[in-house]
């Protein structure tokens, strides 16, 4: 028998999927608690991949929108509210990032230092908590790779884009990311 | 799709490395292919830890209102009446500019009318009158019975208990001492179900809910027989029974 007592996250999940029915249902209290506890993380995940505030702000609010409208299609049985809340705010900020306003964006990524960039994942690794699986797997990839995945993920960055920022050809960038996705599938089943 | 071929499209559509055709072909192919989504949904889970690290950022405090008032605009899909179509009657009533004022007004006091009743009926179908959180024996909120007012009652499940080999969950009602428990459902694990209500009297305020642990099928004796895992008593909410 699985233990009676949810974790403190799985009491914030059944809240927040609690929520999602709300909204599904036309309740816009639903739609403001997601918010209260998701649009914080949000925003900062959201300047993490736009790296301007104004565009940040924009994705949340269309992120929610499309929650509210999306919110009948959740079902709990195929994954976690957050895993679904945050899938929908990466995919608006990738279209951003991949959309019109990109030239613009492209100016600001090359202002970045690459060492400031090298920095930024190696800080992130830090930060993941010492127990986790990720973390330990993360750390099986050689340094340049590990900031492949990492500038892939935290920053939307393209094959294309991050061979630029490794300094290799657009192929060998592709295999890498493969070949260290594939690691990290095998480390972390 | 070999099944590597399927990880390496799902993890690469969770990190956003997808081009924008190979995107839109994943995101057709996600809709009818479960293995697929099964292993975006592991890649999600299994990155979602970077997201946690980006530190939260405080959001302008107008852009929630800006959201709301986003929501405001279009009327709900179930309450959006029927577009009015220029009828043969429309076309009759065209023609008599006296009435066209009046036929304008009384028609849009109709659709206000039955966008209000839409959304009363809405409202009263879908808030509970009564709500119970179960609590287990930890007093952790395990589950909510909601009971509606056309006597409908359901039970939300807040924790992904299991009944053990060879045991049920059974769900119990009990509003009169005389008469004794009532059993409303069996279960293998706790779920979201309709509770079996037919023929009992409508529910009532401290209308005590529980579930017990009893052998596979139920109980033998029709009372509970097993140790309780969760309970807790309906309290009106403000919709009012």
């Amino acid at each position: 028998m699985t233990t009676l007592l949810p974790t403190v996250e799985g009491a914030a999940d059944d809240e927040l999927a609690e929520a999602l029915r709300f909204c599904a249902r036309g309740e816009r209290a639903g739609l403001q608690l997601l918010y209260d506890r998701l649009a914080p993380k949000m925003t900062g995940v959201a300047l993490r991949m736009l790296r301007r505030r104004d565009l940040a702000d924009e994705v949340v609010h269309d992120t929610f929108l499309r929650i509210w409208e999306k919110a009948g299609s959740f079902d709990p049985a195929r994954g976690k509210p957050t895993s679904w809340a945050f899938a929908i705010l990466r995919n608006t900020a990738l279209n951003l990032l991949r959309g019109e306003g990109r030239m613009e964006l492209v100016g600001d990524f090359e202002a970045i230092e690459p060492a400031s960039e090298e920095a930024d994942a190696e800080t992130l690794v830090m930060a993941l908590s010492e127990a986790s699986a990720l973390r330990r797997c993360l750390d099986r990839l050689e340094p340049a790779r590990r900031r492949a995945i990492l500038l892939a993920y935290m920053r939307g960055l393209t094959h294309g884009e991050l061979a630029g920022r490794l300094g290799v050809p657009l192929g060998t960038a592709k295999a890498w990311i493969r070949r260290s996705l594939l690691t990290l599938r095998e480390c972390m089943t | 799709m070999s099944a590597d071929e399927r990880d390496r499209l799902a993890s690469e559509y969770v990190l956003g490395l997808l081009e924008p055709e190979e995107m839109r072909r994943c995101e057709e192919r996600l809709a009818r292919d479960a293995g697929l989504a099964v292993q975006v949904e592991l890649w999600r889970a299994r990155l979602a830890e970077l997201d946690a690290t980006a530190a939260p950022v405080t959001p302008d405090p107008a852009l929630w209102p800006r959201i709301d008032a986003a929501l405001a605009a279009p009327v709900p899909k179930a309450a959006r009446p029927a577009p009015v179509r220029p009828s043969r009657l429309a076309a009759w009533w065209e023609s008599l500019s006296l009435w066209r004022g009046y036929a304008l007004a009384a028609s849009a006091a109709l659709l206000l009318l039955a966008i209000g009743t839409v959304q009363l009926a809405r409202q009263a179908a879908q808030a509970p009158v009564l709500v119970a959180v179960l609590l287990s024996d930890q007093n952790q909120p395990a589950a909510v019975v909601n009971a509606f007012r056309d006597g409908r009652t359901e039970l939300l499940a807040l924790s992904a208990l299991k009944a053990p080999e060879g045991k049920s969950l059974q769900v119990w009602t009990l509003w009169d001492r005389e008469r004794g428990p009532v059993s409303v459902g069996l279960l293998e694990a706790m779920r979201n179900v309709e509770l079996s209500v037919e023929g009992l009297p409508r529910p009532a305020a401290a209308q005590l809910y529980e579930v017990t642990l009893e052998p596979a099928g139920g109980s033998p004796t029709g009372r509970p027989t097993g140790p309780i895992l969760m309970k807790g008593n309906a309290s009106p909410t403000e919709v009012g029974i």
